[in-house]
């Protein structure tokens, strides 16, 4: 009889069908080359001219006299005040962002108005352009009679990186079966207890991972700390002088006319890179290492 | 009674990854008539039902062996073109699934996809459909408003519709009043009932009573294995096998104790084998159960019939292999004479 | 006794997370109002209208034209978005509809890792890549052979509309893929058994079932996607070309946009009387846009997900 099988062969329509089916399918690919080539150029432009202009004494030195115009010195200061104003900002905003989190997820209906409102409200607090953090950061100093200093750039880099850190543990403590919730309460925990002793635990991977994507887009940040941290040559000594970041060292050593210090510029571009990798390969391994413990 | 057969299963195997899901299956699906799969839920009931129409391929990781002869053709045949089975064969799913469009839209879309576009056509077709299905009243005067917005009950009669929209020569349903109210329950039901005479309609069921209430054939399966089908009066007074007992009872399932084996895998004569099997059913006691493997069609039948004779009953007859089968039988009361 | 300080502890934690979320949303208030009120002087000696629309920027004359800026970033962002939106969507659907298991579970960490890059490293890449790229091939290809808008232009730097467009686009890609493909995955198997088994074919399914039903989700990732390239910054400073006076006739003329005129006078901001004003109603402005693109945005996604649970 062979109904099925010859009725393919004589529709017509079914092969346009399929030939829009696979342009489009050849459309797709060629995108997906296209942004995974886009990444692929980006790293290996960064290496490429980074890795050549790299020296361990780049990486321990501060800057001496002139090193803007080509004279001796490294980045180490840049580098230190990076790590420290990223790190305290990322505590900063882990000690109000966790609390924020389990809030919206243990204490309030999951469909509740307030619930909601926050988490909209998180939201496009995220999508804020991190230049305009900087622009109120700045105004606040100045009605303040502040100078640019770490604790300027702490506190901003902390107030663009709690909208990413809150969202992201929400997601994850979204995630946790409503059973566990309910398992651990129905044996007398408190929400207090339950969230401690037993969500925590659950929503480690997931945590951490957060921890790290914040701290990685703090320490990338440029615009923020173009008005608030101010640059120094030196490392970072007390909380109230202006401290040197990565990105602005990456940005001030470009703009300069001489090749050598350019150079210089990209060798700090890979070190910031290699460091962003870096984060982004831990935050996987711990990841998966978690994920091993926890209840599916 | 000539019963024709529409769709015929032979020796279908399902393998989801490592594990299998349907072991052996042989029916014979008749034509229109409303065939119910039985059996408790994660047996195999939707995968077998989802092999009539190859949505099943769908899936990661599945393997199929065997053959489904719709009208005599092998559908598994790789060459079929799927698209058109699926038109012959409609499929209606647990929770209702409407499309994102206008009521309109949703019964349109089948006969749409498979070429027709002439406003007029259309028209009558989405009217006849709806009407059909009992639902025209209810929406005629929104056709061009969303389907989400109907009722559940409202939305499995609209999936109906759309179903019935692509003329289809069978109707697949799968568990179609689970997930609705009594009252739309009923409705649908009602529907399946009046169109049995259009269609041959084969639906999965874990609902005794929704089972004795529209079916004219059953099939029983249980944990991947096809433990008796037969028509539906017969089923339900006088089940043959063990497990199907105790499933129309509400008892537990159990595994059979087998207290001696017999593999008569080399014997084609029937009645050689007979005589071992009667040697053996002597020495039982009563209550006692023997497992036998043979591999010829017609030993396995004068076994059965002669295992009666014995005292004995058949508690399970499985295939499990292309050309191997599983007996169970148990000896009930002291034997009669040689 | 017991019973008392457990519930004591319960009751701290709650009420001290309580007042952090109402801090946070007064905190957004706070910020609104403040840039506001840091803009209220110059506001005082021009109108809206007039800071807006007018291209004279002369800050010694306390001439505060935003109009130029506002075209720079119009024009930077309408090309990263033509770039971005196709390649992101088509990425994303094949990414979720056809690719084979292990090759999504390769490529979605590797589009994360470009989210992950910072934007100074972006602007980096385009200075030493894109830069070159448009002002040795493409701007003298285009410029030769389509003499006329929005091709036709003399800036032989590089420094362009387009190459700022470049870098802005594969900034994009991340937010956009990660979304939509969020958004497609959310539409239920079922729904896709439902049409493959009335005899669609799986690219009949995804172009009228999938994508219909994914419609809102993509509007809103396109909607995200824009307002996170409105609001770049250091990227975009460091290959748009940011000239001042130069008016934007064409892809490869400089551009000078808003958040990068921001930076840049930050040095001086607070030498000439009223700069500073100004500059910081610029913040503002930037702030009102990316704050409704995002309510919008959101607003959608939020929508989608309280239907879905119902």
């Amino acid at each position: 009889m062979g109904n099925f099988v010859s009725a393919g062969k004589e529709f017509g329509s079914m092969n346009r069908h399929t030939l829009e089916e696979n342009i489009f399918k050849g459309l797709m690919i060629f995108s997906m080359m296209i942004v995974l080539g886009s990444l692929s150029l980006i790293l290996l432009t960064i290496f490429m001219k980074g890795l050549p202009a790299i020296s361990l004494k780049m990486l321990l030195q501060t800057p001496q006299g002139g090193y803007y115009i080509g004279k001796e010195g490294g980045i180490l200061n840049a580098i230190v005040g990076s790590l420290v104003l990223a790190g305290a900002a990322t505590l900063l905003a882990f000690v109000i962002s966790l609390p924020i989190a389990l809030y919206l997820n243990l204490y309030l209906k999951k469909n509740s108005k307030f619930a909601y409102s926050i988490r909209f409200l998180f939201d496009v607090l995220y999508g804020i352009p991190a230049i305009v953090y900087g622009a109120f950061g700045f105004s606040v100093m100045v009605f303040f009679h502040l100078r640019a200093s770490l604790l300027a750039g702490i506190l901003t880099i902390a107030l663009l990186i709690i909208p990413i850190m809150a969202r992201s543990m929400d997601e994850v403590l979204k995630m946790i079966p409503f059973e566990l919730k309910e398992a651990s309460v129905a044996i007398g925990a408190t929400r207090w207890e339950t969230a401690t002793k037993v969500i925590l635990k659950q929503a480690l991977p997931g945590i951490t991972t957060a921890i790290l994507i914040a701290f990685g887009r703090g320490i990338g940040d440029a615009a923020a700390v173009l008005f608030t941290t101010g640059f120094t040559d030196s490392l970072p000594t007390s909380l109230f002088q202006p401290v040197a970041t990565l990105p602005l060292a990456i940005f001030f050593q470009l703009a300069t006319p001489f090749p050598d210090v350019q150079a210089r510029g990209y060798a700090s571009a890979f070190v910031l890179t290699v460091l962003i990798l870096f984060i982004s390969l831990i935050s996987r391994i711990l990841s998966s290492r978690f994920t091993r413990n926890i209840v599916k | 009674m000539d019963i024709k057969t529409h769709i015929s299963v032979k020796d279908l195997n399902v393998w989801y990854g490592e594990q299998k899901v349907l072991n052996h299956i042989d029916i014979d699906i008749p034509d229109k008539k409303i065939t119910a799969i039985l059996g408790p839920s994660g047996c195999g009931k939707t995968t077998l039902l989802k092999c009539l129409n190859r949505l099943i391929e769908l899936q990661d990781g599945i393997k199929v062996s065997g053959q489904v002869l719709v009208d005599g053709e092998n559908i598994l045949d790789p060459n079929v073109e799927v698209t058109h089975l699926r038109k012959k064969l409609g499929l209606l799913l647990q929770r209702p699934q409407v499309l994102p469009m206008s009521i309109y839209d949703n019964v349109a879309y089948g006969p749409r996809i498979h070429g027709i576009k002439n406003k007029k056509a259309l028209d009558e077709i989405v009217e006849k459909y709806l009407k059909q299905a009992n639902l025209w009243t209810e929406v005629k005067g929104r056709l061009n408003s969303s389907a989400s917005r109907l009722s559940i009950g409202q939305q499995q009669r609209l999936c109906l519709a759309r179903t019935l929209a692509i003329e289809p020569e069978v109707i697949l349903g799968d568990e179609t009043t689970s997930a609705l109210d009594p009252v739309s329950a009923q409705q649908i039901e009602q529907r399946f009932l009046e169109l049995k005479n259009q269609y041959t309609i084969v639906l999965v069921t874990h609902n005794l009573r929704q089972a004795k209430r529209l079916a004219d054939y059953v099939v029983f399966l249980y944990l991947g294995d096809l433990i008796e089908h037969g028509p539906a009066t017969e089923f339900f007074k006088n089940p043959k096998y063990f497990k199907t007992q105790a499933y129309i009872e509400g008892r537990f399932i159990e595994d059979f104790k087998v207290d001696q084996e017999l593999i008569l895998n080399d014997t084609k004569n029937p009645d050689e084998s007979f005589l071992k099997v009667k040697s053996v059913l002597k020495n039982f006691q009563v209550n006692q159960i023997l497992r036998l493997v043979v591999s010829d069609e017609k030993v396995l039948q004068r076994i059965s019939q002669g295992v009666e004779t014995q005292g004995g009953s058949v508690l399970e007859v499985k295939r499990f292999g292309p050309s191997e089968w599983e007996l169970f039988v148990q000896k009930q009361n002291v034997s009669y004479a040689i | 006794m017991f019973k008392n300080q457990r519930h004591f502890k319960d009751l701290l934690a709650r009420q001290g997370m309580l007042f952090l979320c109402l801090i946070f949303l007064s905190l957004t208030l706070v910020i609104i109002i403040g840039l506001y009120k840091r803009s209220e002087p110059v506001l005082a000696i021009s109108s809206l209208k007039d800071l807006l629309f007018s291209s004279a920027w002369k800050p010694t004359q306390e001439k505060f034209g935003l109009a130029g800026f506002l075209t720079g970033t119009l024009w930077v962002t309408s090309i990263a978005m033509l770039i971005a939106v196709p390649l992101s969507i088509l990425t994303a659907i094949y990414l979720s509809e056809y690719a084979p298991r292990c090759l999504r579970d390769w490529v979605k960490p590797l589009i994360d890792l470009l989210a992950g890059i910072s934007p100074v490293i972006y602007g980096v890449w385009g200075t030493i890549a894109v830069v070159p790229l448009v002002r040795d091939y493409v701007m003298p290809f285009m410029s030769e052979r389509f003499p006329f808008f929005p091709f036709a232009s003399d800036n032989y730097t590089g420094y362009s509309a387009l190459t700022a467009g470049i870098v802005l686009a594969v900034m994009t890609f991340p937010i956009i893929i990660s979304i939509v493909e969020e958004v497609l995955r959310t539409v239920s198997f079922e729904l896709r058994e439902s049409s493959l088994a009335l005899g669609a074919t799986k690219w009949q399914t995804i172009k009228k079932v999938v994508l219909k039903k994914a419609r809102p989700g993509v509007i809103a990732a396109v909607i995200l996607g824009l307002s996170r390239a409105f609001g770049e910054t250091i990227a975009v400073l460091m290959v748009a070309g940011c000239s001042l006076g130069v008016s934007l006739k064409s892809i490869f003329d400089p551009a000078y946009p808003l958040p990068a005129l921001i930076a840049n006078t930050y040095g001086e901001m607070m030498s000439i009387p009223l700069y500073d004003s100004a500059i910081l109603l610029a913040a503002f402005v930037l702030l009102m846009v990316t704050v409704f693109f995002n309510i919008v945005g959101w607003g959608i996604l939020f929508r989608l997900e309280r239907n879905l649970v119902q």
